[in-house]
């Protein structure tokens, strides 16, 4: 076997491997002590994918298994997303901020584009630059420490990421920003909250569960 | 799971690898697996860990019949057998 094919099977076995482990780990092991055997025929590949395909459809029947799948789903679809529309945002001159895209100056109060005023107004885009990414890293930091399941530090990134979150909603409400952008945006963030602590709630009674009644 | 009570039959009290299953069964991974957890939850097969025959390699698991599936296994082979003599008088 090529030395890619050989990398890839390796792979997709460590895949499969890990995957079945949440849910059947002596059934892991079993078929990860098995690719050696299957490799040594030349047949390691299609060995792996269908270790792969089985650890897929053994995740949703059991209780931990689709526990760590709606974890993954709430990470890569909200979490993740949320933390790279930040530092885009950033990167782009804050664009997520201001609502109807006009940039700052279309989110000034009437009146605001008086010469002394906007260069008043300037000198605070480092300040929502910094409250921004510190959303982003905020962000970064609560999906890692989910797919960690550390809810103890999940929940101290996202009291960080819901403070940056209300310290840019007063700090621009005070400024007569408009601020209807990025209400939306603490919102968010206040649900990604509330999905944190359904999440910790649910893997907290799938432990318990695990200690008290044999694995299902 | 007819092919796997089969080839498991065919050794009686051997205890079998699972590659040596899938190259006998011509069954991939991705179905002889799922197939071994269920016949071992449903008390068909008997399964444990055998250290290996080189060192420095992981144990394997190995697999059997239980009393159980080997009556399942018979009971399967005799519908079939009476089917294909059916079908060999029709």
């Amino acid at each position: 076997m090529t030395g890619m094919a050989a990398m890839l099977s390796r792979a997709i076995m460590a895949l499969a491997v890990t995957s079945m482990r949440v849910s059947r780990p002596d059934w892991a092991e079993a078929m990860a002590a098995e690719y050696d055997a299957a490799a040594g025929d030349g047949h390691a590949l299609p060995f792996a994918v269908g270790c792969l395909v089985a650890a897929l459809r053994e995740l949703p029947s059991r209780a931990s298994g689709r526990f760590a799948l709606s974890n993954h789903a709430v990470v890569l679809s909200i979490v993740v997303p949320m933390g790279a529309l930040q530092l885009a945002s950033v990167a782009l001159g804050l664009s997520d901020l201001f609502p109807g895209g006009g940039g700052l100056s279309g989110a000034l109060p009437s009146g605001g584009s008086s010469k002394w005023l906007t260069g008043f107004y300037q000198s605070i885009v480092p300040v929502l630059a910094v409250l921004q990414l510190a959303l982003a890293i905020g962000h970064v930091r609560l999906a890692w420490a989910m797919l960690d399941r550390d809810w103890a530090a999940a929940s101290r990134w996202a009291a960080r990421t819901l403070a940056a979150a209300t310290t840019l909603i007063c700090f621009m409400g005070a400024l007569f920003i408009d601020i209807r952008q990025v209400l939306v945006l603490g919102a968010i963030v206040a649900i990604e909250v509330c999905i944190l602590m359904t999440v910790s709630d649910w893997h907290g009674d799938l432990c318990r569960a695990r200690q008290g009644d044999p694995p299902d | 799971m007819r092919l796997a009570l089969a080839a498991l039959s065919q050794q009686r009290s051997a205890w079998r690898h699972g590659y040596d299953l899938l190259k006998e069964t011509g069954l991939s991974s991705g179905t002889l697996y799922p197939l071994l957890m269920r016949m071992t939850e449903n008390g068909l097969v008997e399964a444990e860990w055998r250290e290996p025959a080189q060192p420095g390699r992981p144990p394997r698991h190995v697999y059997r019949l239980t009393a159980k599936g080997f009556a399942l296994a018979l009971e399967l082979a005799g519908q079939d057998a009476a089917a294909s003599g059916r079908e060999a008088l029709a």
